[in-house]
């Protein structure tokens, strides 16, 4: 119970020192306020530690990213029992989910590749000190494609590597649980890693490609949501395996008799089976499904029948409001009309 | 600023519960660029493809995705002689939708029907230049309702009914500015006389004298220039009175294309000519938009 309470306790402190650091902004302010709550926050790996206090700015943007992987987790998973959430208090860096589980795979990774995600873009828009542009490319030419790098390529590694350090600072105890984390934090940022593209623009006389720029670019953070999980679907149930002399796990190993293969490095793993997430559960932190919005005529994990777990959905009437028929007028305002109609939505008893 | 737009456009009353979120999706959304949102600027004077064109701001980015505003300037440069040709009404329009897009809550892109207006009046002429219509032009992914730019007055019913023969290169203007704007869009200009002009196929093939000036090098080298021929695309039956006489001394300006040099602007070299002096004077201080710097 202490350890939960301290773990609790640093979720809250490291969130209101976001707020307070954002609200802070950028100044003398910010490196006091920094120091003083970089050592009030209990629990904190000294790693950790040290990271928030040399560096508030990139705090900011890791707040933002691991938010931002909530946000895409959270759209993936809508129409499931399981929509991301957790019992608990909510905070930036979203609920522990006590469970093994591969929900619990998905949200590390997503999470993971949110926070590499965020420090690259910083660094491509300059708001974060000490990164930039991936410099080793700019001005050489492709020779074979008739391009030359120039813009701003993003500088993936150093993202990767800041996410490394910082999301796997927490992972101290080497346990089953510890070393799944690890894994499926990995598997995000190589997700992330295996998905930057090549942008290019053609500026030659009249846009043509007479002439033209390429730089590497970050993916679309929905399109690593769409492929973490198809990974998700796919994950991959593993076990510990103990060195000989030491009880402590060493390595994870596939789940299977007789069988010592190990997880690909881009295979999300789990160690535990998830709950059905049918009833809100403080032990596996499941929410449950009651008071979540369903479709009547879905025969999919939306539907009301699979949502509600059997148990019926109450139908409530209301008024839906929107804007139609827009028009743009020259010059230069949208004119629109007003549309309405009764409808129906279902909560799960 | 896409959830804003959002939010202007729906109104949900909610008689019993909240709803969670309703999907609706635009089928025309900013660019997802993650560096910046867009942002309201003032139209620059210097940015004379879009001086006149009926609003003040622009959004930069803009809707083909230049970034800064060097970058608007830079491209917009090369089109701004196809505004000289009047080739349809609706070009500007067009152009500075995209270019230079109008500042509202979501981007307001030009109708497909104005799109292909201009696309059917401005492309023959394009083509004399060695130009395509481009692939950032593509009209299929304008839209088709209401919420997009048309020309103010829509004459779509008054459609001209044959266009007299036109020869792009030759019926420029004598006007500082228009000189000025071709010479920035073409390769090279060269001062010379015209020794024989033949017909070949489509195209009319000038054999220029060996005695040349050069006004701007360009891409051009020096082997090159002695044994220059240059060719007036699709211009076989056009009429050009400057390639009629050959007695006279022309400015001459051309670019390369594949293997083909073409004639992109010819005038005669007109001491006399007031405008053709001034433009010859300002010529050496003149300074076309700068490529390199911007994607340095």
């Amino acid at each position: 119970m202490s350890r939960k309470t301290r773990r609790w306790i640093f979720h809250i402190f490291l969130c209101l020192g976001i707020i307070y650091l954002k609200i802070g902004g950028f100044s003398s302010v910010v490196a006091l306020g920094a120091s003083i709550i970089c050592n009030k926050i209990p629990g904190l790996a000294p790693r950790q530690r040290t990271i928030c206090q040399s560096r508030p700015d990139a705090i900011i943007v890791i707040g933002e990213g691991a938010q931002m992987g909530i946000n895409e987790c959270q759209f993936q998973f809508k129409n499931g029992r399981w929509n991301c959430s957790a019992l608990g208090e909510r905070t930036v860096f979203g609920k522990e989910l006590k469970v093994g589980s591969k929900e619990a795979a998905f949200t590390y990774a997503i999470i993971a590749a949110g926070v590499a995600h965020a420090i690259t873009a910083a660094c491509t828009q300059g708001t974060l000190s000490g990164c930039g542009c991936d410099k080793e490319k700019q001005g050489f030419y492709n020779q074979e494609e008739g391009w030359k790098w120039g813009g701003c390529s993003a500088d993936i590694r150093y993202g990767l590597s800041f996410s490394k350090v910082f999301l796997d600072a927490r992972e101290i105890k080497q346990n089953a649980r510890t070393l799944m984390n690890l894994h499926n934090n990995e598997v995000g940022r190589k997700i992330l890693e295996k998905n930057m593209r090549l942008e290019c623009k053609c500026h030659g006389v009249s846009g043509s490609c007479t002439t033209k720029t390429c730089w590497t670019t970050l993916p679309k953070f929905r399109q690593l949501g769409y492929i973490l999980k198809e990974r998700y679907n796919h994950a991959v149930h593993v076990e510990p395996v103990r060195a000989s002399r030491n009880k402590r796990p060493a390595f994870l190993k596939v789940k299977k008799p007789y069988s010592y293969r190990k997880p690909m490095d881009t295979d999300l793993v789990y160690i535990e089976k998830s709950p059905n997430y049918c009833e809100a559960d403080p032990v596996t932190g499941s929410m449950g499904t009651q008071g979540r919005i369903c479709n009547k005529t879905a025969q999919h994990t939306n539907g009301c029948d699979l949502m509600c777990c059997g148990r019926g959905y109450n139908t409530h009437q209301y008024s839906r409001v929107w804007q139609c028929n827009c028009k743009f007028l020259w010059c230069c305002y949208v004119k629109c009309n007003t549309c309405s109609e009764r409808t129906e939505v279902y909560t799960c008893k | 600023m896409k959830s804003l737009a959002s939010l202007s456009l729906w109104r949900i009353i909610i008689l019993i519960l909240p709803l969670v979120s309703l999907g609706q999706t635009f089928e025309y959304g900013w660019p997802d660029n993650y560096d910046k949102p867009p942002q309201c600027v003032d139209i620059p004077v210097d940015l004379r493809l879009c001086q006149g064109v009926g609003y003040h701001q622009m959004l930069l980015p803009n809707l083909l995705e230049h970034e800064s505003m060097a970058e608007v300037k830079q491209q917009a440069g090369s089109w701004v002689p196809l505004l000289h040709k009047n080739c349809d009404p609706g070009t500007q329009l067009l152009l500075c939708s995209l270019f230079a897009p109008v500042c509202m809550e979501r981007p307001i892109y030009p109708c497909r029907r104005l799109c292909e207006n201009v696309r059917d009046g401005c492309s023959p002429i394009m083509a004399a230049f060695g130009f395509p219509w481009p692939h950032i032009l593509t009209c299929d992914k304008f839209p088709q309702d209401d919420m997009c730019i048309n020309t103010p007055n829509d004459t779509s019913t008054s459609e001209p009914n044959g266009h007299p023969p036109v020869c792009p290169p030759c019926d420029n203007e004598m006007k500082m500015d228009v000189i000025l704007d071709h010479m920035c869009a073409s390769e090279f200009a060269i001062k010379t006389k015209i020794q024989e002009v033949k017909r070949e196929n489509m195209d009319r093939k000038v054999t220029l004298q060996k005695k040349k000036r050069t006004i701007k090098m360009g891409t051009l080298k020096k082997k090159d220039l002695k044994k220059l021929t240059l060719y007036l695309k699709n211009g076989a039956d056009c009429p050009c009175t400057q390639l009629d006489n050959t007695r006279n001394t022309y400015l001459i300006m051309g670019r390369k294309v594949d293997k083909q040099y073409l004639l992109t602007g010819i005038h005669k070299w007109d001491k006399s000519n007031r405008e053709f002096k001034k433009t010859m004077k300002k010529l050496k201080s003149h300074k076309c938009p700068a490529y390199e710097n911007v994607f340095k």
